[in-house]
């Protein structure tokens, strides 16, 4: 029957234009970081590199979207807030308070203190707003609780706006700041600590998850929170911890990022958090190495577009993110390793 | 006479699991049939696939002769394929009125200026389906519950204003999800004196998902019985009610011998 | 079968005409108060009444009416939570900048315009006519937005809008060379504009008076559109895909159709206020187009009552007050009252967010809710189903038992939460039921 084919190939055609439009931007993306790669080698490394390191911070923060949207399907639109408290925290603390300035071996001492007392602190405060903004509205319809956390957001720059002023300030740091050179290749220092910092992080958050029992009822929960609930989990803890873990990554993140870029901005926060989300995304959002996958492309991504002749530049790097954002959006929803998240219409 | 609904060789899999296995399955015009099944034996999975929520893997469902495989629900709903559904999707911030109009929105024709304008032909058009509606609420006997917000209603009122809103698509087929579920036996009889009327002064067919055997028995024409996603026996009522794989599907194998569903 | 209370959503055409008197009144009242009373005000009084309630703010308020009203279209009927709106007051703003001006002065188009004496160079096109063409303009790019969101739940929808709103107004702010044409004059912005042509008079710099009786009648437009558009079938179609999407679909509602017509009827609305606003401020400048702006407009319409026309209305009239006026006089009263240097002004981001908040967690259904609204953002209540005990039971272990096979359930705010075997009695959150629905 004609109609028969023509209808089942109607179904395969909507199915067939998003595997072939993802196949073609993803073709479209390779040759423009292959056109790069040819025209400047030595360079296309050296910002690689410091966008794999840039990438590392992306990641931290996304595997805190990416924690907490699995477990109560929230997009904590304040997330990108805690980490611009993370980086108001190093700053007060570490430089200011401690008068960390220069490099060396007590100040850095004084630095992994930081990342953990900033990790403490970042913590603290995702897991108050879960229990004082978010929590009453966990069986509220969407819409609400979304709203709420763009106003959470809102209080968190606030908090920024008065701590840091309304305008960048710019920090020394602690960490030595050396580049080393690797075939023409320039490595800095900074970045080597970033990645050495985030790396071991990572492989103690997937730990966590995957062997502790706080892991297991995250996962749980994340899962079927009724079925938690009547396997005796307690889920309003597992909902905590949750927070408590995505506000420690976001602080550590905070840390980093204050001691390598060194600057500090109360709209800090919302500039990276929407990266980060769109990293989030791109991997897959629900899928933790999706997370760090996506937070390593998109800064790899950015800074090649940044750094490079070919790419745009950094007038154009926010709009050049949001624009992978959207296309994932569109055309790949599921992002490389998460599930379906559209429904259908 | 056509079949208002053809389905044929319908599959559907989740992943690994096939919840329906090359089912095929038709509604003659005006007629009432029923689809039963134990629970997690596909019907309603099927159901969806009717309606143009799932899109099957393999298989085509035709409205009279026409084939609407993979059209999203909307068109369905237009080509004449209305639905009430298991547990009760009213717009519940909406007047029962609101609800029943909302789905004639497909027959009506105001665009945006017309509405904005208030031109004759809308305001003529919004008073037919309002006098449509109020028509639709009296058949199925809510007509007191007009201006209420659907969520205020009660329960019983409330399937029947499912119901009342499905017909406004004057569809050639009304799929009722398990109608009676949470009805006493009175209720339950009242429904099938429903059914009857509905095929006698709405020219549309049923189909029926149901658990309730005896509303089954006595309003269905032709009974197909699902499990696992596979059509087991499909017959008269009689000839369901003593079919030994229908038996074992509900009470368990084994179990034929001394059945008396 | 139960009598039930009769709560009846009430004559709402009778209150709306109540409302739009009271509108009318009040806009008339300040129009001839400015324009009349106020100029020979004793002068005391008249500082006052300059610091507190100057006639800017009050055009600037107008048009984040005009704003709000347009996002309570695509949030507050349809549900869809656009967290990038500023992108049509940016639009907006710039065909006016466009064909109002000398700015593409290659080009000599005079269409009913007014040109600057001895200017005539670039577009200038009569105010009326750049309005509607504003309008036009958004909604096309209203359905451009919003057509990668159609399939997308309500959380990925936010993030989508949300990237179109930093998106455009950055093509803006870097707009000034893009392959060598210059499309926005980036963030210096595009000024002067020509004058509003109002029956034969040129409105210049000082006629804010006459501005404010235009503003006011381009939202007076708006609400009509709003109204009007609900009481129809879209409006219907819009409500009940808010409700419950799927269920919508299946009675025949288009969803991409709608949906799309929400955003541009929405955008339509936002480029009449962004055009209007071109012409309070004389000019069109990039910079002024961030990300609060949309979140301040999404807290008007929270505030005032999501789908509620008037309940908006006030909520942007008071909150767009509190921003421009409000803080900055109350905080000069406080510091010389109290010798202190607080900077009130900076603290509109604890207030928008902490209204936000507060209005979610404790009266989601905004200050002056449109009756339905009360009930759909809060926790379906069982009171008023008689016999609903046993058949939620029933219903729900039903529902457990197909979850494999049942369409998801979610709507954009479905009605039916997934309670799965709670008791009829057990309360779900702290908020309070109130006594009477209304």
């Amino acid at each position: 029957m004609a109609t028969q084919t023509a209808v089942r190939s109607r179904i395969a055609v909507s199915a067939t234009v998003q595997r072939v439009s993802a196949a073609v931007i993803l073709a479209g993306v390779s040759a423009w970081l292959i056109w790069n790669l040819i025209a400047a080698p030595a360079q296309f490394f050296t910002v690689g590199i410091q966008g794999l390191s840039n990438g590392a911070l992306y990641a931290l923060i996304a595997l805190g979207y990416t924690l907490v949207y699995g477990i109560i399907e929230l997009i904590n639109f304040a997330h990108g807030d805690l980490f611009m408290l993370g980086t108001l925290f190093s700053a007060w603390i570490l430089t200011k308070l401690l008068q960390q300035t220069s490099p060396s071996m007590g100040g850095f001492l004084w630095f992994v203190a930081t990342l953990l007392g900033a990790m403490v602190f970042c913590s603290a405060i995702n897991v108050a707003i879960e229990f004082f903004a978010y929590r009453r509205l966990r069986k509220a319809p969407k819409l609400a609780p979304l709203i709420t956390a763009v106003g959470v957001s809102f209080i968190l720059q606030f908090i920024g706006l008065s701590w840091n002023g309304s305008g960048p300030k710019n920090w020394n740091t602690v960490l030595p700041d050396h580049d080393y050179m690797f075939f023409g290749v320039t490595v800095n220092s900074q970045a080597l600590i970033v990645l050495g910092v985030t790396l071991p992080l990572l492989g103690l958050m997937t730990f966590i998850v995957s062997r502790t029992r706080a892991g297991k009822a995250m996962r749980a929960t994340a899962q079927d929170q009724d079925a938690a609930r009547l396997m005796g989990i307690n889920v309003n803890r597992t909902i905590s911890f949750t927070f408590a873990m995505g506000g420690a990554l976001a602080g550590a993140a905070g840390v980093m990022y204050q001691q390598t870029v060194g600057t500090t901005n109360y709209n800090l926060g919302f500039q990276l958090g929407l990266i980060a989300f769109t990293s989030a995304v791109l991997g897959g959002i629900g899928s933790l190495p999706g997370a760090v996958l996506g937070g390593l492309l998109i800064g790899v991504i950015q800074g090649l577009n940044d750094g490079l002749p070919h790419g745009l530049g950094q007038k154009w790097s926010q709009s050049v993110v949001f624009t992978i954002l959207i296309l994932l959006m569109v055309f790949k929803p599921a992002g490389l390793f998460g599930s379906n998240a559209v429904e259908k219409v | 006479m056509t079949d208002a609904i053809r389905a044929t060789d319908i599959t559907v899999s989740f992943g690994g699991l096939v919840a329906v296995n090359a089912v095929t399955f038709t509604v003659p015009e005006r007629s009432v049939v029923s689809l039963i099944g134990p629970n997690g034996a596909g019907k309603t999975t099927f159901f969806n696939v009717l309606t143009g929520l799932y899109k099957p893997d393999s298989g085509v469902v035709e409205f009279q002769d026409r084939d609407v495989t993979g059209l999203p629900p909307h068109r369905i709903a237009e080509a004449g394929l209305a639905r009430t559904f298991q547990n009760i999707r009213l717009f519940g911030l909406m007047t029962a009125e609101e609800n029943v109009m909302v789905a004639m929105h497909s027959q009506l024709k105001a665009g945006v200026i017309a509405t904005l304008l208030r031109t004759r032909v809308q305001k003529r058009e919004e008073a037919q389906a309002r006098d449509r509606a109020r028509e639709l609420l009296d058949f199925v006997g809510i007509s007191h519950t007009r201006d209420e917000y659907a969520r205020n209603l009660s329960y019983g009122d409330q399937r029947r204003l499912e119901v009342a809103r499905a017909l406004a698509l004057q569809p050639k087929v009304l799929l009722l999800d398990e109608p009676t579920a949470g009805m006493n036996p009175q209720e339950s009889a009242r429904f099938v004196e429903f059914i009857y009327r509905l095929r006698e002064e709405r020219d549309t067919a049923v189909l029926l998902i149901e658990h309730d055997m005896s509303v089954v028995m006595r309003v269905s024409e032709r009974i197909t019985v699902l499990d696992r996603g596979e059509k087991i026996a499909e017959g008269t009522a009689e000839q369901v009610r003593s079919d030994t794989r229908v038996i074992e599907a509900y009470l368990g194998t084994g179990a034929a011998g001394s059945a008396g569903l | 079968m139960a009598l039930l209370k009769p709560t009846r959503p009430g004559p709402a055409i009778a209150t709306d005409r109540k409302w739009a008197l009271s509108f009318a009144v009040g806009v008339v009242g300040i129009f001839l108060g400015y324009q009349f009373v106020v100029p020979h005000l004793p002068y005391q009084v008249a500082s006052f009444v300059d610091d507190w309630l100057p006639l800017t703010a009050l055009n600037e308020a107008s048009v984040y009416v005009i704003l709000a009203l347009g996002l309570n279209i695509v949030v507050g009927y349809a549900g869809l939570l656009d967290l990038g709106f500023v992108a049509f007051w940016a639009i907006g703003g710039y065909v006016v900048g466009w064909l109002m001006s000398g700015f593409f002065d290659s080009a000599r188009v005079n269409i009913l315009g007014h040109p600057p004496i001895g200017l005539p160079n670039g577009v200038h096109i009569s105010f009326w006519l750049v309005l509607l063409i504003a309008g036009a303009f958004c909604a096309l790019w209203g359905v451009i937005i919003g057509w990668p969101t159609l399939r997308l739940k309500s959380d990925y929808l936010a993030l989508v809008t949300l990237g179109f709103g930093e998106i455009i107004p950055q093509v803006f702010v870097n707009g000034e060379d893009i392959n060598g044409f210059n499309l926005s004059n980036g963030s210096k912005g595009i000024t002067p504009v020509d004058g509003i042509d109002l029956f034969g008079k040129l409105l210049g710099p000082f006629d804010l008076a006459f501005k404010f009786l235009i503003y006011a009648g381009i939202a007076a437009f708006v609400v009509l559109l709003s109204l009007r558009l609900r009481e129809g079938r879209l409006g219907r179609a819009w409500l009940a895909i808010r409700e419950d999407e799927l269920a919508a679909s299946m009675m025949g509602v288009p969803l991409r159709k709608t949906k799309l017509a929400a955003y541009a009827v929405g955008a339509f609305s936002g480029g009449l206020g962004g055009a209007a606003f071109a012409t309070q401020v004389n000019g069109v400048f990039a910079e002024r187009f961030n990300f609060s702006i949309s979140i301040i407009l999404l807290a008007m319409v929270v505030l005032g009552g999501m789908g509620n026309v008037w309940g908006v209305i006030i909520g942007a009239l008071v909150l767009a007050w509190i921003n421009s006026t409000g803080l900055v006089q109350f905080g000069q009263t406080f510091n010389n009252a109290f010798g202190t240097q607080i900077n009130f002004p900076s603290y509109n981001f604890l207030l928008f967010g902490i209204i936000l908040i507060l209005m979610m967690l404790f009266r989601r259904e905004g200050l002056i809710p449109e009756r339905r609204t009360k009930l759909l953002l809060r926790e379906p209540e069982r009171g008023q189903m008689t016999a609903l005990g046993a058949e939620a039971e029933l219903v729900a272990a039903e529902e457990a038992i197909h979850t494999q096979t049942d369409p998801p359930s979610e709507g954009k705010l479905a009605t039916q939460t997934d309670d799965a075997g709670m008791g009829v009695d057990a309360p779900q959150s702290g908020d309070s039921t109130e006594g009477g629905r209304s």
